[in-house]
């Protein structure tokens, strides 16, 4: 369990300012869930590109079946 | 901190979360129009077929006897390839079939649960004691297609395989029974 003066320090350090201002804060939160989306939506069109390469030019080509 | 970000609020994320549901709708929409488009038009399905045989009697009469085995064409000119899969063989063997023609595959198993696939195509499926196993095909290359079996069936089922030979059209040659036989390699 931590002892009265480390946590008050802690705390401190929480509270303390961080040179951190509110449009340096509104800039980044307009860039990072741009990221996100870019993170995500390439990820989810490289997994898109994979299955249509693999279908087009490896089962199709396979012939028909059914 | 008091001050609540306009992008952080819940219309921004809920316009977020609606712009990638949307997408992702498409692209699945998409993916699945792509695969009925060419299930309707190319025939690319899974094999359905439902059919019972009794796998105690299959080897004494009937489609599967030992005299009806193998490749058969018919009179009308359809392909039948009539296969037995069972503790560890497929009979016969090898199956003789014409590139570029629809052919159709007749299996089942007197034992256990067993599969096959045809390596370079897409058939593929399970041979069920009870049932008859069935899948049309056109295969698009000549050359001698190893058919495994693919379901674990017992000691032995590694060394439990078979061969289709596919030859082109011009050396497809059935006897005046409408059997072909495989050409020695």
């Amino acid at each position: 369990m931590p002892d009265r003066e480390t946590t008050t320090k802690a705390s401190a350090d929480f509270e303390a300012p961080d040179g951190i201002t509110e449009s340096d804060l509104g800039r980044v939160m307009r860039i990072v869930p741009l990221g996100a989306g870019v993170l995500a939506g390439g990820t989810v069109a490289l997994i898109v590109l994979g299955w249509l390469i693999i279908y087009l030019f490896v089962f199709l080509p396979r012939g028909t079946v059914g | 901190m008091t001050q609540t970000h306009p992008e952080l609020s819940e219309r921004r994320i809920l316009a977020t979360e609606l712009l990638w549901s949307v997408g992702v709708a498409v692209l699945v929409i998409a993916i699945i129009a792509m695969v009925l488009v060419t299930a309707l038009t190319m025939g690319v399905n899974p094999p359905s077929n439902v059919e019972r045989i009794d796998p105690k009697t299959l080897h004494l009469s009937g489609e599967f006897a030992e005299q009806n085995l193998g490749t058969m064409v018919g009179s009308d000119g359809s392909v039948t390839a009539r296969v037995i899969a069972t503790q560890f063989m497929f009979v016969p063997r090898c199956i003789q079939v014409p590139e570029g023609r629809k052919v159709t595959l007749r299996m089942t198993s007197p034992d256990v649960i067993h599969g096959i696939l045809v390596t370079g195509t897409n058939v593929n499926t399970m041979v069920i004691p009870g049932y008859v196993a069935q899948v049309h095909t056109v295969f698009m290359r000549t050359g001698d297609l190893l058919m495994p079996c693919h379901e674990y069936c017992g000691l032995g089922h590694s060394e439990m395989y078979a061969v289709v030979q596919v030859v082109p059209q011009n050396e497809f040659k059935p006897d005046s029974n409408g059997r072909p036989v495989c050409a020695k390699r």
